[in-house]
């Protein structure tokens, strides 16, 4: 459950004039559910990678519950990434060659922090994305099922803050809308803050706030009434 | 992370093996050259090891010690049968015995000597016992012959049968792990007779005075003279001579072959006095000094030359060990040209990666644990490489050991010292180092790398 607000964060490229992402003040409650949409170039993966501290960016803060993540440094950031953020990525990206269960271990145990009580967690993450074969290797599952083992792996050490990027983009209509609702339902009953890129009309209209970006800056600001 | 690892390798099995099988083949050429070289210098030293001193007629002194430690065919020079008499009555000398060559039986040398020489540097009969007639001989351990079988010796390798000549094998010896033990043993007497030189002849005069030049005796050369290697060994001046001792003159007529007695008993007591000449007399000295004053005396003495064989080894392994440095080098640089390739291969296939491990690392990983998994993937590999080189290497020289023992009769050791494995640990730390470098780029991959291409 962590809030978010970003002050004067500007991040330029070398060689470009204008900044690629030039935000003066955004804020998001802790628990609160935000898309951000927008063409290609306007900043989306820009935003994404400061507010999870994968770039620090050229001026500005990124404060967490208070944290100033930009001022953390390299590892100090990793570390408070494992520990706060549940990342979905467009491609997955799990391991070959383990199994669903061992892919949702694996951040855990690579920062040392996986023990038999999330090892048990893991496995009911497993069942509760619909999941029931935790020891099915990874490359036998189809797209939509990898996916849920990607959600499922986010999920693992309860961040306060879930970051999707893409998460239906390369999944077909039906397994995109599953996993939208999904992640939805999940961010919910755990009550950590949801933050979803995406152009799946979709799956952005799951979501009550919606961002629009266009060259680096916010568009529109739009929160529908609950 | 052991299970990353290995599901990681796993999937790259084909290119791993590769890796593996690089390492394996650039260490194990290493390992087998220092571990041959080293088992050559051990197993002659070895079979050299009963050979304390060697007295010859001057030519080469490492001839001398190939022909009489190896057994190597050559054509020696003959030394007269009076310095054999000589060291035999010496008070310095603990015995010394006659070793000729020159006789064959299926590529297996016949070598005439006396049984004191066989029980002093055997370690003793494997079956029945001791030549006792000038018929009679002992096999060696790896002839394959044994007791009740009989041969007919040919002159030189490849040259004719010494006809109606028959040894009837005794016994075996138990392998002295030297060329000998692929040797067949029979008395000098009968070997002096064979070739029509035995002790009384008036030959026997002139073979002592030593040297002995084929072509000086034109006339009398038969086929197998033609033939350099044939010819290894001539103790034969009096072959198809008539004029021998009346006693011997029936002999004589049939055979050709001076006048083989296969069933004459062999002289109790060895008095070479008037003793023909001999291509080597193997001398056992008393003490050390005595060995050195001996080699002193035959060394200065007209027409002897006194060799220790272990001195004359040691000069071959000095050229040998030049040897085994250049092909040292030549193992070390294929290892570092593997190490490269290697390091440029993992390189390529870190900057190919650079997606999943950003990737690990935006999902939380640590930088420390990425670095950790780079770095233990390679170094598994090398480790694994280089523990099966080394295998690879002692099997290598093993066969090879084998091989030659085979076909030489003579044993190679081949045996691991600890400064070869701080060799190998050198090695590993190398690796283990050479891996640091891709860990190392891996270490400073941004994440950002990992989200969308």
């Amino acid at each position: 459950m962590l809030s978010l607000a970003l002050t004067g964060v500007e991040v330029g490229f070398p060689g470009l004039d204008t900044p690629a992402l030039n935000i003066p003040r955004l804020g998001v409650a802790a628990g609160g559910q935000l898309a951000i949409a927008g063409p290609s170039g306007s900043g989306k993966s820009t935003l994404v990678n400061v507010i999870t501290g994968l770039e620090r960016p050229g001026a500005g803060r990124v404060l967490w519950n208070g944290t100033d993540i930009a001022r953390l440094s390299e590892s100090a950031r990793d570390r408070w990434r494992g520990a706060n953020v549940g990342l979905v990525m467009q491609d997955f990206h799990l391991f070959p060659g383990l199994s669903a269960l061992e892919n949702v271990l694996l951040p855990a145990r690579l920062a040392r922090v996986a023990d038999r009580a999330l090892a048990a967690r893991a496995a009911g993450l497993l069942a509760e994305v619909g999941l029931h074969r935790p020891a099915q290797k990874v490359e036998t599952m189809s797209r939509g099922e990898m996916q849920r083992v990607a959600v499922a792996r986010a999920l693992l050490r309860r961040p306060g803050v879930i970051v999707a990027d893409e998460p239906t983009a390369s999944l077909d209509p039906v397994n995109g809308t599953a996993i939208g609702a999904l992640l939805v339902g999940l961010a919910r009953r755990s009550g950590a803050t949801l933050i979803v890129v995406s152009h799946d009309p979709a799956l952005i209209a799951l979501l009550p706030r919606r961002l629009t970006l266009a060259g680096g800056v916010v568009h529109h600001d739009v929160t529908e009434p609950a | 992370m052991l299970r990353f690892i290995l599901a990681d390798l796993g999937r790259m099995k084909a290119g791993a093996l590769v890796i593996v099988a690089l390492v394996a083949l650039a260490v194990a050429l290493g390992v087998a050259v220092t571990l041959q070289e080293r088992a050559l210098r051990l197993g002659s030293a070895r079979a050299a090891d009963k050979f304390e001193l060697v007295i010859g007629a001057p030519g080469s002194e490492t001839q001398l010690v190939l022909s009489t430690v190896f057994l190597q065919p050559a054509a020696l020079p003959l030394v007269g049968g009076d310095v054999l008499a000589a060291l035999h009555d010496d008070p310095r000398v603990a015995w010394a015995a006659p070793v000729g060559f020159g006789d064959f039986h299926d590529g297996t040398p016949v070598i005439g000597t006396t049984a004191r020489l066989i029980s002093e540097t055997a370690p003793g009969m494997a079956q029945g016992r001791m030549f006792a007639t000038e018929g009679e001989a002992v096999a060696g351990a790896l002839t394959g012959l044994a007791p009740g079988d009989e041969i007919t010796p040919t002159h030189g390798e490849l040259g004719n049968d010494h006809e109606n000549v028959r040894y009837r094998i005794t016994g075996r010896l138990a392998p002295t792990n030297t060329p000998w033990d692929r040797a067949i043993m029979v008395s000098i007497q009968s070997v002096w007779r064979v070739h029509g030189m035995a002790a009384g002849h008036d030959h026997a005069e002139d073979e002592a005075h030593g040297s002995f030049d084929p072509d000086a005796e034109g006339p009398r050369q038969s086929a197998d003279h033609d033939n350099p290697e044939s010819a290894a060994q001539h103790l034969v001046e009096g072959d198809g001579h008539g004029d021998l001792d009346s006693a011997e003159q029936e002999h004589a007529q049939d055979e050709g072959h001076g006048s083989f007695h296969p069933d004459a008993t062999l002289p109790e007591y060895e008095d070479w006095h008037g003793a023909p000449g001999v291509p080597a007399i193997l001398v056992k000295p008393a003490t050390i000094a005595d060995a050195y004053k001996l080699r002193q005396d035959y060394r200065a003495q007209e027409g002897t030359m006194a060799v220790f064989p272990a001195e004359v080894l040691t000069g071959l392994y000095a050229t040998l060990g030049d040897a085994r440095q250049v092909l040292a080098a030549v193992a070390a640089a294929a290892q570092a040209l593997v190490a490269v390739a290697l390091l440029l291969v993992t390189l390529t296939h870190v900057g190919q990666r650079r997606r999943q491990i950003g990737a690990l690392r935006a999902l939380g990983a640590p930088r420390g644990a990425i670095f950790a998994m780079v770095w233990g993937e390679l170094f598994a590999l090398a480790a694994a490489g280089i523990a099966l080189g080394l295998g690879a290497g002692v099997l290598a020289a093993r066969l090879l050991s084998a091989a030659i023992a085979q076909r030489q009769g003579f044993q190679l050791p081949v045996t691991l010292t600890t400064g070869d494995l701080a060799g190998l640990a050198l090695l590993l730390a190398l690796a283990a180092l050479l891996s640091a470098l891709p860990a190392w780029l891996a270490y400073r991959q941004p994440p950002v790398a990992s989200l969308r291409g």
